[in-house]
């Protein structure tokens, strides 16, 4: 009886629970087939200006390793979007200007070695 | 003494409540309080799941066909210098007696001595290369592709030396000057730095085949996964006598040859 009892208020405090997952799990894509889904989205910038001017490094540096050692490509910016973590990514947008990483690099006299493999906007037609 | 009995019972129920509360979260996602979204954890692969494989029947290849070779070598943007010395490469055809230098040689019919095979990295499960490099720069994958770091090379070429297939090439000169038309979808290498083939790990991300395996006018070569008993690869395995490259190394190639 007592079993009984406790099993009923168990359900009962779970039961909105529930609910709320269920309805949240269908609007959830399926993590295995995420990378399928996802394509590579260049319309828009994944952080704000200053941030990315301060953290752009870091961010790469990130993406970098997570992705070529761990195999997660899909970087969830804060508004939702999801991105493929990939310079292309990147490049998508900011290749419009062919000296978006070169200008500052060269004031800052920073020497990043990303250009060495990575195939940057002046090298393309 | 009754009291004490009913107090200890109520206080080990309620643990019993928490616990199941615990478990269920975990267990079952939707049960959870708090809904716990780490994209992280979400698409981490699970390691060991998937091993990647090839099988290449060489009875349909064509002879002098060199149809995967180029399309693999200008997707990934391998340098052709032209030279056998600085030579990069992540596919090739060789020699029965280059290819499968430890199989029967002896009294060999022409037909099978005298073609020649296609040879790329076995991606081994057991694979040296990994263990030999100093800054992890080649590691195993999750899905049992032996891939490259070129972030991480140092150029020891260590990994060249434990690779018993010759599979690793070095950039002894800057690459770039000898790609005639790049990929702009896919990086280079720099100088210094040692390549291979990375079984087309970029574009398995994007739920593509590999470019040799699609390249191929004959479909020579079937790509699968070798962990998964209804795949395509294994019932090829399962209905063909198959071989692999210096099996007796113990390096387990998940590269297959039909002779």
């Amino acid at each position: 009886m007592i079993f009984f009892g406790l099993t009923l208020v168990l359900f009962a405090s779970l039961y909105a629970f529930m609910q709320d997952g269920m309805a949240e799990k269908t609007t959830q894509p399926q993590a295995q087939n995420l990378h399928r889904q996802v394509s590579v989205d260049s319309t828009k910038c994944i952080a704000s200006k200053e941030f990315m001017r301060a953290n752009h490094m870091r961010v790469l540096n990130e993406w970098r390793n997570s992705s070529v050692r761990e195999g997660n490509r899909i970087f969830v910016a804060p508004n939702g979007s999801k991105l493929e973590k990939s310079l292309n990514t990147c490049l998508g947008c900011h290749k419009n200007n062919k000296l978006f990483c070169f200008n500052c690099h060269m004031y800052a006299n920073v020497k990043p070695k990303c250009w060495n493999c990575h195939i940057s906007a002046m090298e393309t037609p | 003494m009754m009291n004490e009995e009913r107090r200890a019972f109520i206080k080990k129920s309620g643990l019993g409540v928490l616990a199941c509360m615990g478990a269920a979260s975990g267990l079952i996602p939707k049960f959870s309080l708090e809904k716990t979204v780490l994209p992280a954890w979400d698409e981490k692969q699970v390691p060991g799941k998937i091993r990647w494989g090839m099988l290449i029947d060489t009875r349909k290849c064509i002879e002098g066909c060199k149809e995967c070779v180029a399309q693999c070598h200008h997707v990934h943007n391998v340098p052709d210098f032209n030279n056998r010395k600085d030579e990069v490469k992540w596919i090739w055809k060789s020699s029965y007696n280059k290819v499968f230098p430890t199989a029967s040689q002896q009294f060999q019919s022409e037909k099978i001595a005298g073609r020649s095979y296609l040879a790329l990295c076995n991606h081994c499960a057991d694979s040296p290369c990994t263990r030999v490099c100093p800054t992890e720069a080649t590691f195993k994958r999750w899905d049992g592709i032996v891939a490259m770091d070129y972030h991480r090379c140092i150029g020891c070429r260590f990994c060249m030396a434990a690779c018993p297939y010759g599979s690793r090439s070095f950039n002894w000169q800057d690459p770039r000057t000898a790609i005639k038309d790049p990929s702009l979808a896919y990086p280079t290498r720099e100088q210094g730095v040692v390549e291979k083939c990375n079984f087309c790990s970029d574009r398995l991300v994007k739920g593509l085949l590999p470019a040799c395996v699609e390249a191929c006018p004959q479909q020579v070569m079937t790509f699968g996964d070798l962990n998964d008993p209804k795949s395509e690869i294994r019932g090829l395995l399962e209905n063909n006598e198959t071989m692999q490259r210096k099996p007796e190394l113990g390096t387990k190639p998940s590269v297959f040859y039909i002779i």
